[in-house]
């Protein structure tokens, strides 16, 4: 195979691939399914966003709104309560984009670093620590809860900013470092004993080499923080402090109540809204699932 | 690289990498290992709302191996997650491959199947609820348009209720399975497509015998995502069901976190921490060992090549620019 | 000279508005109360804007520490108060939640403010017994919420052809079978454990009575848990069974209030706060909706309710915020203006309630009765206990399990 792989010419990228018609139609099909499947409760959750709380008492989820309003919306980001303030979820938006960029950028930072070390130069001993980090990825976090409060607030960092981007780098760590690590398992050795003979040393190979080629597992890793922190609620509920939450407290405040009442056209309104960072995320990082890139380099 | 030299580039060989992965270990050791030490503790102590310093032996653990809510939790982690993994493996695998195909709106697919990934639980869980609801979501729609014996009520029913949740949490989880897969798919080396093509070997052939095992660490990677949200399941239970109908659909985070919290028992909730991490040893040892012995085999055998090498001809040349 | 002598002169006045500045800074925060509470939906936001608004007009400053779900702003008050850094108050539940840490010493006691303003005496004993601990008061209440309220649709009424409300067990009996008849939903159900847990001991204190209720719950009599009187009551209980529809479980409680508002349901069995999604339906109670205490003038009323506790601190500052905090959510006119838009009825029995709904009067003319008054489980039982009662009560209702076994494991539950 790699005798051919040397000998192929770098014909045009397209049609390499090409199925028959009837499988197209096929794959066509199969996908058009999923998309309903996947699609199906995004469209209820925005029929009920727009319909007004006495259509909804009504009960007919798949109905078009009959009378469609867009104050539910406006509601959610303007004026829902909140508590005693009622000023909708912009409020936490500047908090959520302070917690969230320092955070993905760390962690993805030290699990690419982690599983650069630990695929590459494997130091003795390194592997038992990476299961046992890899353990602890199952505990919920509520069990940890207690100790780790005391602890943050030994060190002073107990409900500021600096706290709670630490507590996600340290939760993101055992997933980003999987990710990393078995994405550069898939890369070939040969390259990075050619960058050692070539006189890298750790810190050089890791810029240079690893970090580039590591586009494709950067997006999947920045999806996966981007959407968890963004998400989080628990953690920045307890240790972000009273003036840093984030907008997913004021979305579950919005949400959640006990024996308030409930309206589902706003709560839907406020989780669309709140997921529209994700979303743009995932929007934009498409443009870098592209193929190719390690193989280019070991072909050059 | 002279033979004087070497014994000095060992000892940095080891003390670089290591210093890199200190956050790793200080984290290991100081948030997990002591996290896990302290919750042993209080599960061998009566603890109720805070942390009591006394000493009740295996009292917690006989509580809990005696409640019927802790073994229907069991038994259903052990049925969602074969549910789970499964389902978002085969449908995240098959949603990369089918996108790989150079499909019209690559993008606005990708998103379609990656959105339900960007929303939190607690909105889409009840929609889901609703949706599942006999008398409110599908079962009264098809039955409305015509098919009176249509029945789809595995939300409300005592043995069905899991496969509803799993049927949810695949949907929402099965999007960054195919991200996962995408990328490790395009990181398959495109001459690698034509020479299969030149060879006359079918597509088919070629995904089954050599993209899947080539796909391996991203299956890898997955598989531990997966599992890690199956052990965590929480949201998507409290979101539909609320651990209902009775106990039906409980789940041990859900048990644990209602005794940390609720019920005002963190002795109870560490014991069934403890009992569940051991679990998850127990599952994960045989595989973790195998790797580790893959591992050090291959870190053998790379030791003994750069032993070799020191003195052959370089492979390729200017990879660092 | 002139470049000297200028900012000398300005920095006079300069120093002066910085002085007036930081000295009205300090009186703004005079008094800075941080407190945590779960009301977060509109109509409690209201509510608790009474509260806020009589701390400012005392000369307090009100910081809201809102979180959604009691389960999560406990927690989380908790775990403030262990990481050192306590809010000035923290909202509870009447009920044991917070005895642990009363034990552990967490919190201040406000004694100083009760005996002023003779709580003793214008508290409802269930309440007083709930928050005097070891002859310390550790809680301000500031509300009674009663969670076995009957509501029903006039609609629904009208259609299944009842005349009246229901004044014994039989009599509901018999008018779900008339709702079943006319093919509507008999009783609107929310299938979550915690609202069958309160149907539960609603119907075991409005079926089976004052007596055998406290027996189980304030005496754990497990005698009395295996007699036939009892399991009967369990029998009866299962019986609303055969009238929920079958979408119930899982149901959020509006969900259930949303088909009696719509008629599709006859009658609801829930809480006082089911009033607000009435109210934002623009139903009027009388001619929409109506709604009764219990079967017949004797029936028992639940206490539950709020309470804020004040958590410890030595802060001579922090302890005066938290003493204007318990007297002004303890004085009558903020009692009124806050029960008016919560829903629930004041604490005191000496207040004008004439501003209130006219199910709220009727709960507080139940409440003049002393002997009528029952405390809610959650004030007489651990809430370990309450949830070990609550799995074996869900697992009752939603699978075939005998009533005989049923008994056998609430008897098991009370008697550890």
């Amino acid at each position: 195979m790699s005798a051919v792989m040397g000998r192929a010419p770098a014909i045009a990228r397209g049609g390499s691939r090409r199925l028959p018609r009837p499988a197209r139609v096929g794959l066509y099909a199969f996908l058009l399914t999923a998309s309903v499947f996947f699609l199906l409760p995004l469209y209820v959750m925005l029929a009920t966003s727009v319909k007004p709380m006495e259509e909804i008492r009504l009960g007919n989820l798949f109905a078009l709104p009959v009378k469609m309003t867009l104050q539910p919306w406006a509601q959610a980001w303007l004026s829902a309560c909140t508590g005693l303030q009622c000023d909708g979820i912009r409020t936490g938006f500047a908090n959520s984009v302070a917690i969230v960029v320092p955070s993905t950028v760390l962690s993805i930072l030290l699990g690419a670093l982690n599983g650069y070390a630990l695929s590459f130069w494997r130091p003795r001993g390194a592997q038992a620590l990476f299961v046992v980090l890899l353990t602890g990825a199952f505990i919920p976090y509520q069990v940890m809860m207690f100790p780790l409060v005391r602890a943050l607030a030994a060190m002073g960092l107990f409900g500021s900013l600096p706290g709670i981007v630490l507590i996600h780098t340290l939760f993101g760590m055992p997933v980003m470092t999987l990710l990393f690590r078995n994405y550069y398992t898939g890369v070939p050795r040969e390259l990075f004993m050619a960058a050692r003979i070539d006189g890298g040393g750790f810190w050089r190979i890791f810029a240079q080499l690893m970090l580039p080629m590591s586009l494709p597992i950067v997006v999947v890793a920045i999806i996966m923080q981007v959407t968890g922190i963004w998400n989080d609620y628990i953690l920045g509920l307890v240790f972000a402090g009273r003036d840093n939450l984030p907008m997913t407290v004021q979305l579950n405040n919005i949400i959640n109540t006990t024996t308030g009442e409930r309206l589902y056209n706003v709560n839907m309104a406020a989780t669309l809204l709140t997921s529209l960072v994700p979303l743009v995320v995932y929007l934009v990082s498409g443009r870098w699932f592209v193929r190719g890139i390690a193989a280019g380099a070991v072909k050059g | 690289m002279t033979p004087v030299s070497r014994p000095r580039s060992r000892v940095t060989r080891q003390l670089v990498p290591w210093l890199a992965l200190l956050p790793m270990a200080a984290t290991v050791l100081w948030v997990y290992v002591g996290s896990i030490a302290w919750s042993v503790r209080v599960s061998f102590s009566s603890s109720r709302t805070l942390p009591i310093p006394d000493f009740v032996g295996l009292r917690q653990y006989e509580r809990l191996f005696s409640s019927e809510r802790w073994t229907v939790s069991l038994q259903n982690l052990a049925l969602f997650g074969v549910l789970f993994v499964v389902g978002c493996l085969v449908l995240g695998f098959l949603l990369a491959v089918f996108i790989d195909q150079r499909v019209k709106g690559e993008g606005l697919l990708r998103t379609v199947f990656l959105y339900p990934y960007a929303m939190s639980f607690v909105a889409t869980g009840l929609v889901w609820q609703w949706m599942l609801n006999p008398e409110l979501g599908l079962q009264q729609t098809v039955r409305g348009w015509g098919f009176p014996g249509f029945t789809f009520d595995w939300i409300v029913q005592q043995d069905a209720v899991m496969f509803a949740i799993a049927l949810a949490a695949v949907w929402q989880a099965s999007g960054l399975v195919m991200a996962l897969m995408l990328a490790g798919l395009r990181g398959v080396d495109e001459s690698l497509w034509m020479a299969a093509r030149i060879d006359g070997i079918p597509p088919w052939r070629v995904y089954l015998s050599i993209v899947l095992p080539m796909l391996g660490p991203s299956f890898g990677t997955a598989f531990v995502l997966l599992a890690v949200g199956v052990v965590k399941v929480f949201d998507v239970v409290v979101a539909m069901t609320q651990g209902g109908p009775g106990l039906a659909s409980e789940v041990p985070a859900k048990f644990i976190i209602d005794n940390l919290f609720n019920r005002a028992n963190i002795g109870l909730a560490s014991a069934a921490s403890t009992v569940l991490l051991l679990t998850v040893l127990a599952l994960l040892a045989p595989w973790l060992y195998a790797r580790g012995h893959a591992t050090r085999r291959e870190a053998r055998a790379a030791r003994a090549l750069a032993a070799r090498e020191g003195t052959g001809e370089p492979a390729v040349r200017g990879v660092l620019a | 000279m002139q470049t000297l002598r200028t900012p000398f002169r300005l920095r006079a006045p300069g120093l002066g508005l910085a002085l007036a500045v930081a000295a009205s800074g300090a009186l703004a925060q005079a008094n800075r109360a941080e407190v945590i509470h779960w009301w977060t939906s509109g109509g409690e936001s209201a509510a608790v804007k009474e509260l806020a608004d009589a701390y400012k007009a005392a000369g307090g400053t009100w910081v809201d520490s809102a979180i959604a779900g009691g389960e999560q702003a406990r927690s989380t008050a908790i775990n403030r108060m262990v990481g050192g850094n306590p809010p000035t108050a923290a909202q509870f539940n009447t009920s044991q939640q917070f005895r642990d840490l009363i034990d552990q010493g967490l919190l201040n006691n406000v004694d100083e403010v009760a005996t002023k303003n003779n709580w003793d005496k214008i508290l409802p004993a269930a309440i007083v017994g709930s928050i005097k601990i070891k002859g310390h008061f550790y809680a301000v209440p500031v509300d009674i919420h009663m969670p076995a309220w009957f509501w029903y649709s006039k609609a629904a009424f009208a259609k299944a052809g009842i005349a009246a409300e229901p004044k014994t067990a039989d009599e509901f009996f018999a008018d779900l079978d008339k709702l079943k008849a006319v093919g509507l939903v008999p009783l609107a159900f929310g299938g979550q454990p915690w609202q069958e847990k309160i149907t539960f001991y609603a119907w075991l204190a409005h079926v089976g009575g004052s007596e055998m209720y406290l027996k189980l719950y304030r005496d754990k009599d497990a005698a009395m848990v295996m007699s036939p009187a009892f399991k009967s009551v369990l029998a009866s209980f299962k019986r609303l069974h055969g009238y929920v529809d079958a979408g119930s479980p899982n149901r959020n409680w509006n969900d259930a209030t949303a088909m009696v508002i719509s008629g599709k349901a006859g009658f609801q069995i829930m809480g006082d706060w089911a009033k607000g999604e009435f109210g934002a339906a623009h139903q009027t109670v009388g001619k929409d909706f109506g709604c009764f205490a219990g079967f017949g003038p004797k029936s028992p009323y639940l206490v539950a309710g709020d309470v804020f506790v004040f958590p410890r601190t030595t802060d001579a500052a922090q302890i005066k915020s938290q003493q204007l905090l318990a007297t002004v959510f303890t004085s009558p006119k903020t009692q009124v203006a806050f029960s008016n838009k919560k829903g629930s009825i004041p604490i005191r029995t000496d207040v004008d309630v004439a501003g209130l709904d006219s199910c709220a009067q009727q709960g507080v003319a139940i409440m003049k009765d002393a002997a009528r008054q029952l405390p809610s489980p959650e004030m007489l039982i651990s809430p370990d206990l309450e949830g070990a009662l609550q799995d074996i009560i869900t697992k009752f209702w939603n699978t075939n399990e005998s009533v005989d076994d049923a008994a056998k494991a609430i008897a098991a539950a009370i008697k550890s």
